[in-house]
């Protein structure tokens, strides 16, 4: 009974120091912005109570559905671009099916070793109105007001984003599938060959499933990686032209810096908080179901 | 065993007080012995410290100061952009104001000045009014008060024109809107852009060019009944002023993608002779004065923008503001409150303003046109003597319905909202959250 108290004792001051910590820095700030998003306050005085109104508002906004449809399409591009594509990448090199591995393996992971503003002021160069690419399209078409048409266009306007996070992320996936596909012992691969497994069959039978873990986490930070995708983007376009290429995380930064409305943006913030977890539990669901069909 | 070492440990603690309280005495009498008693004072400025322009010709200013008042200290600490106004909330909602403030005469730092976290000017002022432009003197809160002391008239909108090209093309300098629309086919066929201009961060289409139009549909006081709700601004009059900017952009007189241009692009082009005129604040006269070479500053002009048919507002006129300056912080004390005031008026005074003059900017404080200065402060002065002004519309108009407003400029030119629907959505928004506030 003693012994159990003091087992009991020792784990509560164990974890307390930690417990503490996440408390003041992770929960008070989430508990404190989910009563703040009821409320309207503009920094100063006493936050007023207006119910779901914040919520209503935010979610009958043109500019905030727009903004979510960005981050979905920066989802999509995360987990059916990034993801897929670093594990090419790390397969291909880690089979060595190509030579120069390590140059190749420098090239990709080196996006991600550069800041988002530089990687944004790097692009914006090349491809805005006054850019390299631009300035060469005018030679080619012979008009001096050629600019790049997407930009502009409501629908369009992200997907240099995408295109810059794809190019930007999938390395980093990449030196992480690397160094799982290297725990897997080289004997198994080696005795399914001399068993007469193809490249193919190697891939499907025994490497895949061996990375479906590590798949399954860095599709959890790819989504909530995507939820909140701020830097490169506020870099690039600011959001603009016109909100175009806004994504919910700028929305909420205007609206609550800009327009000094901090229970609106404390809304918006538990909204991408919602839809992270929504997102991550039906991830999971899925994850857990395909775990238990490869038993 | 265990007491015995706390007691040492307390002992310890206690032997470190005195040595640490001494250490303190002795750096204060050291001070004493030197002269006059230092007053240090933390100053939160705007300012972008890579700028090769502004950040030396600010060193240049508190090296004056700092020369004349040696025993006050000032410690800097800068901001730029928008990270200066979200730092300036935060340190102001967390209580911790800097003793001295840069600040905005209209709605953008009303944040903090309609708080009371800043102290009236007027006491420290009086007698000095009439040294000011006037527009310089306009009450900034409601009961009159002078919150920061406008160190510059910010003129917003000003037609930078470049005569010899206007020559080689066979031009001349337009009197109206539609002899500049007949212009711009000439000038785009000679693969030139007619009106510089760069809005990718949306404020510059409003600052720099939607107030002066504003201005010349509307006038002067049908603004001032808009601004007081006796006027409203889905009128014909003001959607008139958008028309105009939605026709300008759609027979390409703006620079091509104007939307995706970085502020800064435009002086660029006008500056490499790609644009015949600019359209930009009085502002960029610091930078032409180092961009221009000396044969430039001869034929480039500061013109208004052409007369528009049935014009309201006076032919001619431009939109201008009192700009920044810097206000203390409502918590000093009279002596840190003294030495604050010193740093304002040196900054806004006639020893800083004849300072910033000889670097192209237009102070507040009435200054003789100095002789000697660089000629395109020369032609900035003459300019702003002479041009009628009217308002700026983020002077007057709140951060929300403002930056709508921007947005959908740039939804208006692309074709996605009428100006109809951007006057209405403004009318709306300033209804709700400006008046009466």
């Amino acid at each position: 009974m003693h012994n159990r108290f003091r087992k009991r004792y020792s784990y509560w001051l164990l974890t307390a120091p930690g417990l503490v910590v996440f408390l003041l820095v992770i929960m008070f700030p989430v508990i404190y912005s989910v009563s703040l998003s009821f409320t309207e306050w503009s920094g100063y005085g006493t936050p007023k109570f207006v119910g779901m109104k914040n919520y209503i508002d935010i979610l009958s906004d043109s500019i905030f559905l727009h903004g979510l449809r960005n981050n979905l399409l920066i989802v999509f591009i995360s987990v059916f671009g990034q993801i897929p594509l670093g594990f090419i990448f790390a397969y291909i090199l880690h089979r060595r099916m190509v030579g120069g591995g390590r140059f190749f393996q420098t090239m990709i992971f080196l996006p991600i070793t550069i800041s988002s503003v530089v990687v944004a002021l790097l692009w914006n160069q090349i491809f805005s109105a006054s850019g390299l690419f631009t300035a060469f399209m005018r030679i080619i078409t012979e008009d001096p007001r050629y600019v790049i048409g997407m930009f502009e266009q409501k629908n369009l306007a992200i997907v240099p984003i995408l295109f810059v996070l794809l190019w930007m992320h999938t390395g980093t996936y990449m030196v992480i599938y690397l160094a799982n596909l290297q725990k897997i012992s080289p004997s198994i691969i080696e005795a399914a060959q001399i068993d007469g497994a193809s490249e193919g069959q190697t891939l499907r039978r025994i490497i895949l499933p061996s990375m479906f873990p590590v798949i399954a986490t860095t599709a959890i930070f790819a989504i909530s990686g995507s939820l909140k995708a701020f830097d490169l983007i506020y870099a690039m376009t600011g959001g603009g032209p016109a909100h175009f290429s806004e994504v919910i995380a700028i929305y909420m930064y205007v609206n609550t810096f800009k327009y000094y409305k901090y229970g609106f943006g404390s809304a918006a913030s538990i909204i991408i908080i919602l839809l992270s977890v929504g997102l991550i539990l039906i991830l999971q669901f899925f994850t857990r179901r395909i775990e238990r069909r490869n038993g | 065993m265990r007491t015995t070492r706390y007691g040492l440990l307390i002992g310890m603690l206690l032997l470190l007080v005195p040595a640490v309280m001494f250490a303190g005495a002795q750096r204060e009498e050291a001070a004493g012995q030197s002269g006059p008693e230092k007053i240090s004072l933390s100053v939160y400025h705007y300012l972008d410290q890579t700028d090769k322009t502004t950040a030396p010709n600010f060193q240049e200013l508190v090296d004056a100061f700092s020369k004349q008042y040696p025993e006050i200290e000032l410690t800097f600490e800068f901001g730029y952009g928008e990270s200066f106004h979200n730092k300036l909330q935060t340190l102001a909602m967390s209580g911790q104001l800097p003793d001295i403030i840069l600040l905005y005469p209209g709605k953008r730092t009303a944040q903090v000045t309609s708080a009371g976290l800043v102290k009236d000017l007027r006491p420290w002022l009086q007698g000095h009014e009439d040294e000011f432009a006037s527009m310089a003197m306009q009450p900034q809160g409601k009961n009159g008060e002078i919150w920061e002391l406008p160190e510059d008239i910010s003129i917003t909108s000003i037609m930078y024109t470049n005569n010899k090209l206007l020559e080689q093309l066979g031009l001349t300098l337009p009197k109206t809107m539609d002899e500049l629309l007949v212009q711009g086919e000439t000038i785009r066929k000679a693969g030139l852009i007619p009106l510089a201009m760069a809005n990718k961060d949306d404020w510059a289409m409003q600052s720099c060019f939607a107030g002066m139009i504003a201005e010349r549909t509307c006038g002067l006081q049908w603004f001032d009944a808009a601004l007081a709700g006796e006027a409203s601004f889905s009128e014909p009059r003001f959607v008139r002023s958008l028309e105009i900017i939605k026709q300008l952009h759609d027979e390409n007189m703006f620079s091509p993608g104007v939307n995706q241009l970085a502020y800064g692009q435009g002086l660029d082009d006008f500056v490499n002779e790609r644009a015949v005129y600019l359209i930009d604040g009085g502002w960029t006269v610091n930078q032409l004065v180092g961009e221009l070479t000396d044969s430039q500053k001869a034929y480039v002009t500061l013109e208004s923008f052409p007369d528009i048919t049935n014009q309201a507002g006076e032919s001619g006129s431009t939109s201008a503001t009192a700009g920044q300056g810097f206000g203390m912080n409502a918590k000093l004390d009279e002596k840190q409150a003294e030495a604050a005031w010193k740093w304002i008026w040196f900054y806004s005074g006639p020893e800083g303003s004849a300072i910033r003059q000889r670097h192209g900017r237009l102070p507040a404080y009435n200054l003789d046109t100095p002789k000697e200065a660089d000629p395109m402060i020369q032609k900035l002065i003459r300019y702003a003597a002479k041009a009628p002004m009217g308002y700026v519309l983020d002077a007057v108009i709140g951060a929300e319905p403002i930056g709508v407003f921007n947005n959908n400029l740039q939804q208006m030119m692309f074709g996605n909202k009428t100006p109809q629907q951007v006057a209405d959505e403004l009318e709306t928004m300033v209804d709700e959250i400006d008046r009466g506030n």
